[in-house]
């Protein structure tokens, strides 16, 4: 079960709907490994509707009820159970409908001799919505960031200065945080990474690369 | 299933403190009108769901002015409708009506915005929800006791804090544009919603 979780700041806005698109799939994602912050969610969403049912009414006309009550009979837009594609084990299905695919059929970026990443396409124009791959007991070069970056765990784990992140633990760092992350030594780790400025490396045997690291939003 | 209509009334009528039975099962007006017309397809009850919540989700789209007249109207057709298809998915035992009509309200609306910014994404505010919600009774039980606390706690937040979750959860304003809006510094904004929560006896232990 996870460790690491989103703040209830955070949540707050998640379940009230104003995060941006990629983070709110970020935490969205959480949610799936975690039947706490579900409950958590829940309950916000609980207040959303005692809120919402003490708005003060706006009168509707009785021809917008009439153009719905005209409209009843159409045809319902289909729906579907979201199944689970076994090939990828348990990811959440929004994922999964990003990815369409398993890890193994992303296109990878290399980045280091042990971190590659994938980009995918969320359609959020501000943030980077990415998969990192890090072999086992590979080392991120030690970096920093211009804005937030939201990490979620998919498989194996990683560890840095302030602890060590299983399958589903959630991160949220703010600007500026420096930081090495290296997965464990038992298995790859696949992370999920938000980010709305690109990677700083700090050291100097990558400081090189900045200039390559652009944000690749969209 | 004739009479349908009139057995339904005769149950609102003598349920109308909100609930029953050892089960939990909810059974005041809203969630009684929404089983009825899963079940018969009733465009009689559907007129009163229509004209009880239509006005609330209208109040909803234009809170925060950040919808047109035409769009708020727009989204009261789109959140009804589906309100009508979906409402076979409705489970009583699970959520109050006015929690599950707010939630397609809340995704409709999101969706509204990102059509109108043109956003290309492929992901509609559906897909966001949990693959499985919890189910076990423990956890609806909760669910109802939290919802009937915040119903009743409400009324005793200072307005300074009800402000503020009115501007985040009713006109859609993140933390930083709230304080941006009331001219205080974000870290106010976030402490007086943490303070909300707690008074309103949401936080769980995570």
């Amino acid at each position: 079960m996870a460790k690491f979780h989103p703040s209830v700041d955070l949540l707050t806005e998640y379940v009230a709907g104003i995060l941006p698109l990629a983070q709110s799939a970020c935490i969205s994602a959480h949610l799936n490994y975690c039947p706490q912050c579900q409950q958590q969610s829940a309950r916000l969403q609980d207040l959303g509707a005692v809120l919402f049912e003490s708005l003060t009414p706006v009168p509707v006309g009785d021809a917008l009820l009439n153009t719905v009550l005209a409209r009843l009979d159409e045809e319902p837009p289909l729906s579907y159970r979201r199944a689970q594609d076994p090939a990828v084990g348990r990811l959440p299905a929004l994922l999964q409908r990003l990815m369409k695919g398993d890890f193994s059929e992303l296109s990878w970026n290399k980045i280091t001799s042990s971190l590659s990443i994938s980009y995918l396409k969320t359609g959020d124009t501000a943030y980077e919505f990415a998969l990192y791959h890090i072999k086992a007991g590979g080392r991120i070069p030690e970096h920093t960031h211009r804005g937030s970056e939201m990490t979620l765990v998919l498989q194996g784990g990683f560890s840095d200065a302030a602890g060590s992140y299983h399958e589903g633990d959630f991160l949220f760092r703010e600007a500026s945080d420096t930081h090495a992350p290296t997965a464990l030594q038992s298995e790859d780790c696949i992370c999920l990474a938000v980010l709305d400025a690109p990677l700083r490396f700090t050291g100097w045997k990558y400081r090189w690369m900045n200039p390559f690291l652009q944000l690749r939003a969209g | 299933m004739k009479n349908a209509g009139a057995t339904v009334e005769e149950k609102i009528d003598s349920a109308s403190n909100g609930w029953q039975g050892p089960t939990g099962r909810r059974t005041d007006e809203w969630s009684e009108c929404l089983t009825q017309i899963a079940a018969t397809g009733d465009r009689a009850a559907f007129t009163r769901f229509f004209r009880h919540f239509a006005p609330l989700i209208k109040a909803f789209a234009l809170s925060g002015s950040s919808l047109s007249a035409a769009h708020a109207d727009e989204l009261v057709q789109e959140v009804m409708l589906k309100a009508w298809q979906k409402a076979s998915a409705f489970n009583p035992e699970k959520a109050a009506a006015s929690t599950w009509v707010y939630t397609i309200a809340r995704n409709c609306r999101t969706d509204m915005f990102r059509r109108l910014q043109k956003f290309d994404t492929p992901l509609a505010a559906d897909d966001f929800m949990p693959d499985q919600e919890p189910s076990e009774p423990f956890a609806m039980l909760q669910s109802r006791r939290s919802r009937d606390t915040i119903h009743e706690l409400m009324g005793t937040l200072p307005p300074d804090q009800a402000q503020i979750l009115a501007k985040v959860y009713m006109e859609g304003k993140s933390h930083a544009e709230a304080a941006a809006e009331l001219d205080l510094p974000l870290g106010t904004v976030k402490s007086r919603v943490r303070l909300a929560i707690q008074k309103l006896q949401i936080q769980i232990d995570r």
